[in-house]
């Protein structure tokens, strides 16, 4: 299963863009208006769906021709590509998107072919499940580990570092005593939430 | 390929000419025409890179010229228009990518940068008097010609210690190791620069790398002017004058020195990944070994392959981050378009190593680079494995020695279990260097030279 590498899931959904030559604006250009609005931090739509590690929004107006040699080719429509990676199984994540995040994804996928609405959960699962393709790239840095798990991971290695910094070259008694100290401390340390830049400076806080 | 065309090439961008005196002068151009016949002028004075088989000159002479420089000499637009990006804005709006911030940031530079600067003209010699003389020379050819003031001047020399001339740097490093070959010009050729081949020998790098109008090591141009003799046989140049913190650098030195199992000189060696006399920590990770430094065949010749986890030449050892030669794994292959040739010189007296120095000396390092390309080469350096550590897998850890840290780096030493070489972590890194000015230049061809000065670039 592609679409799955160990614990992350992979999603790729193409979703067809409306086509209205009678429009004030193309849908197109009103889903890119829309997603310049959005914030670019932890507090964007997919910082609500904490279970994602990379995801990613493009508006596909068609194959860009280069000119001879290459042969010219067009889609039949203009594509929404939505790319995510993300901790767990499709359909509670497709759901949490809808429950978390149900007016970010009203505003894009309204302008798209066939969309139902986030209303009834179980047709906008199925309209996403029925514009997914295979996933065969994962994004670079996604491995085996869950969000939470990485974010740990992140505050743990600031952490020691810091702890390195602070106790190397001490007697053997007084490492171990700091050592024990710093374990304590560090299982009871608030986990950084999702999207947070501040993993180095609750590293510190804790030491 | 062909063999390359040295009359016609400027010499100081195929070769260092370990001259121990330098100057250089910064231009400003008042008038196109009467630039142009300056430049006319001077043309006769350029050194090239022809071999001195007569011995070495007294003095030799240089010249580039920043974007600006090319607009007041009055190129044609569309020559002016097909220069690279990065040229073309200069090094000053390049900063955001270097990371030319805070301390490093222009008002911070030297005041002569806060100006216009339009050219750079490059004088060494081998003794002081003689540099002088070709100074007023030079800057007598230029009143007489009305067409350009000079702005502002810097010099450098080679450090004094105990009256002999050296090859040391004000941290107490040799310096000067190592620069890479390129096919086409004739070298003494050192196993160890150029790039590695299959079989673990070394070759020379594609001309492209360094010369425009060469095939690169993709077997692609680099992005040049037009037309093509203004490019032929030009090259680009780093110009960035390095201000050296000696006191905080020989205080954190002693400081975490006194805490490293190794000791001071062993500590040092990890920070560069060489021992203060040049000996690389890779062939001698326990002492200093003169025997490898004055061995032309050993002293820059050695690689990283066996040792991924640094526990000799630590992973973000300086000349292991700028120069990761096999490092990264493919036998070497992904750092062959990151290479840059250096042309570095110290400015300042030196400071006695049993003195503390001070901070708000004058004193440092003249960093020059030359290479084809100024965005895939020297930036790419500076940016990826200077500034961020995430190709040598160190995070956002960045150079030790020449990284913008801010006071809160830190650099991780790599070790073994063995009592005087344990693993061993700097943090709270302040900026030992800071920047205080510079700029990129095209250094043109004699032919290129000659083409400015008749107003026949003609890129049509």
């Amino acid at each position: 299963m592609s679409n799955q590498s160990g614990n992350i899931y992979g999603l790729t959904i193409l979703s067809p863009i409306k086509d209205d030559p009678h429009g004030e604006i193309s849908h197109s250009l009103a889903i890119r208006m829309y997603l310049q609005t959005l914030p670019v931090d932890g507090k964007g739509p997919f910082g609500k769906v904490s279970s994602t590690h990379m995801a990613r929004l493009v508006v596909l107006d068609d194959v860009v021709y280069f000119g001879m040699p290459s042969c010219e080719e067009h889609l039949k429509s203009k594509y929404l590509i939505f790319e995510s990676n993300f901790d767990g199984e499709l359909e509670p994540y497709l759901k949490q998107l809808a429950a978390e995040a149900g007016d970010e994804v009203h505003n894009i996928w309204q302008h798209c072919i066939g969309y139902p609405g986030v209303q009834n959960v179980d047709a906008f699962v199925a309209y996403m499940k029925r514009c997914q393709v295979e996933t065969t790239f994962y994004f670079a840095d996604v491995n085996d580990k869950t969000v939470q798990q990485t974010l740990k991971a992140l505050q743990t290695q600031s952490a020691v570092a810091s702890f390195i910094e602070n106790n190397q070259g001490k007697p053997p008694d007084q490492l171990q005593a700091a050592f024990v100290e710093f374990l304590r401390r560090l299982s009871i340390a608030p986990r950084p939430k999702p999207g947070s830049t501040k993993g180095k400076e609750l590293a510190d806080e804790l030491l | 390929m062909s063999k390359l065309d040295v009359t016609d090439i400027q010499g100081v961008a195929v070769r260092g000419y370990n001259f121990p005196f330098a100057r250089f002068l910064f231009l400003k151009f008042s008038d196109k025409q009467k630039g142009r016949e300056c430049i006319g002028q001077l043309v006769k004075h350029v050194t090239t890179a022809e071999r001195w088989d007569q011995g070495k000159p007294k003095t030799t002479v240089n010249v580039a010229f920043t974007y600006p420089g090319l607009v007041a000499l009055g190129l044609p637009e569309p020559s002016l228009l097909s220069f690279p990006v990065e040229f073309v804005q200069g090094m000053k709006a390049r900063g955001a990518i270097l990371s030319d911030t805070g301390k490093n940031s222009p008002h911070h530079w030297d005041p002569v940068w806060h100006g216009e600067v339009h050219a750079w003209l490059g004088v060494f010699a081998q003794l002081q008097p003689d540099l002088d003389r070709r100074c007023l020379e030079l800057l007598t050819l230029l009143q007489e010609s009305g067409a350009a003031a000079m702005t502002g001047s810097q010099d450098a020399a080679a450090l004094q210690i105990d009256g002999k001339i050296t090859t040391k740097e004000h941290f107490g490093y040799t310096d000067g190791f190592g620069n890479p070959e390129f096919l086409g010009l004739e070298k003494d050729a050192q196993p160890g620069q150029g790039k590695l081949a299959a079989d673990g020998k070394w070759m020379p790098l594609a001309t492209g790398e360094l010369l425009l109008e060469y095939a690169d090591e993709a077997g692609e141009l680099p992005v040049a002017p037009l037309p093509h003799l203004l490019a032929n046989n030009g090259t680009f140049m780093v110009y960035r004058k390095l201000h050296q913190n000696v006191a905080t650098f020989r205080k954190y030195l002693k400081e975490k020195g006194e805490l490293y199992p190794g000791g001071v000189e062993k500590l040092a060696s990890k920070f560069i990944g060489r021992w203060r006399d040049g000996t690389p920590v890779e062939l001698s990770p326990d002492k200093p070994n003169p025997t490898i430094v004055q061995d032309k065949d050993r002293n820059v010749n050695f690689t990283f392959g066996n040792d991924l986890d640094g526990a000799r030449c630590p992973v973000g050892a300086h000349v292991r981050r700028t120069n990761p030669r096999d490092a990264f794994g493919f036998n070497g292959k992904l750092i062959n378009r990151r290479r840059i040739s250096r042309r570095g010189m110290p400015y300042g007296p030196y400071t006695p190593e049993d003195q503390p120095g001070r901070d708000d000396e004058e004193h440092g390092i003249i960093f020059m680079a030359l290479n084809a390309s100024l965005f895939r080469q020297f930036e790419f350096v500076q940016q990826q494995w200077i500034e961020y550590g995430n190709d040598a897998r160190q995070g956002n850890d960045k150079d030790m020695l020449i990284g913008n840290h801010g006071g809160c780096g830190k650099v991780m030493i790599q070790g073994t279990a063995d009592h005087d070489n344990p693993p061993f972590l700097c943090g709270a890194l302040p900026n030992f260097v800071e920047l205080r000015g510079g700029d990129y230049f095209f250094m043109p061809s004699i032919t290129a030279l000659r083409m400015i000065a008749a107003n026949s670039v003609d890129p049509r």
